[in-house]
């Protein structure tokens, strides 16, 4: 298990569903906190929990429920783990294509309740657009379902989507139906180094008109990039690297990357980088795992931030990040405007350096932030991970109340 | 409702939004008693036109206040009642609401007003490369904020989602008048509203305006028409195809009744002794369509194709998609009145709920054509039937909820794309769990605790 911060009485590890709502009734009626837990990578994600509690994991629960292969669906247990989940679609060449940190033990559930993001979610999106159905014990102990097992549902409102994003903190999800995709027949990824960030502004601007159909858009800036196994040593003096991903068909992959490296000739690009198949996995593999990934060279926990602007805010907020703070590591969905920075910073200057330095600039550039990760000291209120409430604030106050009205689960990690 | 509460009510609107924006007469009413679900009407207390989110607003205080319903509408071709003023109350119409306010492609997005119909957002996008992807049937009327309201979607759906897929932002006017803007910019921090407010029926919010997400066009296609014998058949190749990973841009099934509409509306030529005909698209770069083509030909031949036949050129393609989404229009001459069902089955229960919805056109006297979007597995089986002969709709109402409980019991769900509204109301709890229709009731009052908005649609109330 997981090391935590989470204030942790004790942890219970149900065997099934009702077993689950049996520990958060027991829970609510004697005002104990619950912290559901599945693989443990993302327990620190989120503000300082506010009162000690109950640790529900959710190991037991790890059982493929139902997979119709034909009708590309799959019901599994939100224990399951991704790997897990990942081996018994890629028996019948299906994959979730949702980017997952930690796959090995990462869980359904928490990837559910986390929703992280990754590199292919220019094509592919978040989990969001995969979760079709769900089951979860709400703040009561009581289980209620969403959804169902068909790919398109109007049958009231979305309740996968209301549970997806949520942090845990509205229900103990404990089952899901996915939506799954055939597994591509190829990969390839091209690359190339920017020599300046107008370059890269013109760059990323190709891609909105390209006739290619990228499944990722990156942008590398900053130490941790400099030498990545698949793309080489960076060009001296370069700001960073555009990466772009492509999936399907053999003819059809070499077709794009043919086609783009064709309309990056027309812009100057003269030799852009192929990445050999076999390494576009562990490329994609590093880009996913960038926010979790190793620490600072002197051993100490980074922070770790995710920006989000308009994608054509995105070159602007990503040189102004890298002017002010040029030992930063940034690595950029570019398409979506979804900005990741890994920051080294002392346990006690985090909060300073998100207030003081990163807020400002990202509010100039009308974007968000949040905090990925952090320092394990680092004493982060609410605010200073989540930001300032949005126009959503009092709505999602009210659905929490209605869900969880003793504020049982996850409290104080997310918004409310 | 009693003279006297509507009266303080018209004056209000009047004074709120000019007089020439308030209908009451009831003359003026009548054209808003229902949608393109006929079956159940009732007249409005007043119809009006607001030209702005701050008018929106305007009026869901005053509703609020004299707790009157508010029922939000667009174009109305709701099939599920979804616009019926159930008791009364002021229909606000969204369609004075029309503007495409801005077309990004740096950020592939375009902020529209909710009135705004699908086609109109298509023009302002047409020469730009990029399209707005949810292509309802109805969308030469249909408005965006009735798509992102019923969670639209259409044949292309099948490889480019529903509407939800594509709202990167929405701006509504909550059940207390206030204004909720969400998105464009995807914030982690806090729920997915937008994922909530895609589908509400009109019962968590107004919507006043969205921004949309832009999808490039594809570079080409290859459209193809398949005939096969029997729907039996055409469902089993359909079936084949997703199961070989292969995903179509659309798989549309029209049976033999269906054809025979068409025909009689448009002459295409196609054959109406086949028992199905499959239009099936694949789009994307040129290169490797053939190849793909070539596999979905090879498995409609493995279940008795009797002919393939080849869109020539876009002229061709385009006919082809006409005739498909007037496919319902042009029931029209089969007969007076009908209604289109929306269910939804697992893909691969698709031949199993097709059979049974035979059985019951049998076991209820009634014919029954269908349209699917069948790499979905959604099933729009039309019923036909003379509105003016109670024991017909009888017969006809009947029917229906058998094939929707059949959908149920397939493992499947009673809409897919059409939503609750009142048409399906009854069997939400044959769908869901006491509970699970309770934690909608909590999204409901989260939205909307006084109730004004919609009341009656989507989820029956408490018992
Ligand atoms: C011939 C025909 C073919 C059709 N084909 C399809 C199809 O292929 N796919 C499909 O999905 N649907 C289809 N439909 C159903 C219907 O067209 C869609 O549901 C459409 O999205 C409704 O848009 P509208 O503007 O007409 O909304 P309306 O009918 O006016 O309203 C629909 C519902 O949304 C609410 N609403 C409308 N506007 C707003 C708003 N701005 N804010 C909040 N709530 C609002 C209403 O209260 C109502 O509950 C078809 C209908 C017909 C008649």
């Amino acid at each position: 298990m997981a090391t935590t911060n989470l204030p942790l009485i004790e942890t219970i590890t149900p065997a099934d569903a009702a077993a689950v709502a049996a520990a958060v009734a027991e829970a609510a009626r004697t005002d104990a906190a619950v912290y559901p837990i599945g693989g443990g990578t993302a327990l620190d994600y989120g503000a300082r929990p506010t009162r000690t509690g109950v640790g529900v994991s959710l190991a037991k629960l790890n059982r493929v429920v139902d997979h119709p292969a034909r009708d590309l669906t799959i019901t599994v247990e939100a224990g399951l783990t991704i790997a897990a989940l990942r081996k018994k679609l890629a028996a019948e060449r299906q994959r979730l294509p949702v980017d997952i940190p930690q796959a090995d033990r990462a869980t359904v559930g928490g990837a559910v309740a986390a929703s992280p993001s990754g590199p292919r979610r220019y094509r592919w999106s978040t989990m969001r657009d995969y979760v079709i159905g769900i089951h979860a014990v709400d703040g009561a102990g009581t289980e209620f379902s969403g959804g169902g097992r068909v790919v398109k549902n109007a049958a009231g409102y979305d309740l996968c989507r209301l549970l997806t994003g949520s942090l845990g903190t509205l229900a103990v999800i404990t089952q899901v139906t996915l939506m799954v995709k055939p597994m591509a027949d190829t990969a390839a990824v091209m690359a190339c180094d920017l020599g300046d960030f107008d370059t890269a502004e013109r760059l990323l601007a190709v891609m909105v008109r390209t006739d290619t159909l990228p499944v990722a858009i990156e942008l590398l800036a900053g130490p941790a990039w400099r030498d990545d196994p698949a793309l080489g040593p960076m060009t001296d003096g370069a700001v960073g690297r555009l990466v772009v991903g492509f999936e399907g068909s053999a003819p059809e992959v070499d077709w794009m990357l043919e086609s783009l490296a064709g309309e990056w000739h027309q812009c100057g690009v003269a030799n852009p980088i192929t990445v050999p198949s076999a390494q576009v996995e562990p490329l994609y593999r590093r880009l996913t795992e960038f926010p979790v990934g190793t620490p600072e060279p002197d051993g100490s926990a980074p922070l770790v931030v995710q920006i989000s602007v308009l994608p054509s805010a995105t070159v602007a907020a990503v040189r102004r990040l890298r002017e002010m703070m040029p030992e930063c590591s940034l690595e950029v969905h570019a398409g979506n405007g979804v900005i990741r920075g890994r920051f080294a910073v002392a346990p006690d200057a985090a909060a300073a350096m998100l207030r003081e330095r990163l807020r400002p600039l990202v509010t100039q550039a009308g974007g968000a932030m949040v905090v990925l990760a952090h320092p394990p000291d680092a004493d982060l209120d609410v605010r200073s991970v989540w930001g300032p409430p949005g126009d959503g604030a009092t709505v999602m106050r009210a659905i929490k109340e209605r869900f969880d009205p003793k504020n049982l689960l996850n409290p104080g990690r997310f918004v409310y | 409702m009693t003279r006297a509460s509507v009266s303080p009510l018209i004056r209000e609107l009047r004074a709120a939004l000019g007089a020439a924006q308030v209908l009451s007469a009831p003359a003026d009413l009548v054209a808003y008693e229902c949608d393109g679900f006929t079956i159940e009407k009732h007249p409005p207390d007043a119809v009006v036109f607001p030209r702005s989110t701050d008018e929106v607003a305007r009026i869901v205080k005053i509703c609020n206040r004299l707790g009157v319903p508010v029922v939000p509408r667009g174009a109305g071709t709701s099939l599920a009642g979804g616009c019926l003023p159930i008791g009364g109350g002021v229909v606000v119409m969204l369609t004075r609401m029309k503007q495409v306010i801005e077309v990004n492609l740096r950020d592939r997005l375009a902020v529209v007003e909710a009135g705004a119909t699908n086609v109109a957002l298509g023009r302002a996008l047409s020469g730009t490369g990029y399209h707005f992807a949810p292509d309802p049937s109805s969308q030469k009327a249909s408005t965006i904020g009735g798509n992102v309201a019923t969670n639209a979607g259409g044949p292309h759906t099948l490889k480019y989602g529903v509407t939800v897929n594509h709202v990167l932002g929405i701006e509504a006017v909550l059940g207390d008048g206030s204004v909720l803007r969400v998105g464009p910019i995807d914030n982690p921090a806090g729920l997915d509203l937008i994922g909530v407010l895609v589908g509400n029926e009109g019962t968590l919010a107004v919507v006043t305006k969205v921004w949309v997400r832009l999808t490039p066009n594809p570079a080409d296609y290859r459209t193809m028409q398949v005939i096969f014998e029997t729907v039996d058949d055409a469902t089993n190749a359909i079936s084949d195809i997703i199961a070989q990973g292969i995903v179509p841009a659309a798989m549309e099934l029209m049976d033999r009744g269906i054809v025979a509409a068409v025909e009689e509306a448009f002459a295409m030529g196609f054959p109406l002794d086949a028992g199905a005909t499959v239009v099936i698209e694949i789009d994307g770069p040129s290169a490797g369509l053939d190849e793909q083509q070539q596999r979905i030909v090879k498995l409609c031949e493995k279940w008795n194709a009797r002919e393939v036949l080849y869109a020539a050129d876009a002229k061709e393609r385009e006919k082809l998609w006409q005739c498909r989404k007037m496919a319902v229009g042009a029931v029209g001459r089969l007969s007076p009145s009908y209604i289109i069902q929306d269910g939804v089955v697992p893909r691969t229960q698709l031949p199993r709920v097709l059979r049974r919805i035979g059985e019951i056109a049998v076991k209820y006297g009634l014919r029954i054509v269908n349209v699917a979007h069948a790499g979905d597995g959604n099933v729009h089986p039309i019923l036909l039937f003379d509105e003016r002969d109670p024991e017909q709709v009888e017969r006809t109402l009947a029917a229906s909820g058998e094939l929707l409980q059949e959908c149920i019991n397939c493992g499947g769900s009673v809409t897919a794309e059409h939503g609750v509204g009142v048409e399906k109301i009854r069997f939400m709890d044959k769908l869901f769990a006491p509970a699970d229709l309770e934690a909608m009731r909590r999204v409901r009052q989260s939205f909307d605790p006084s109730g004004c908005l919609n009341p009656g649609k989507l989820i029956p109330s408490a018992s």
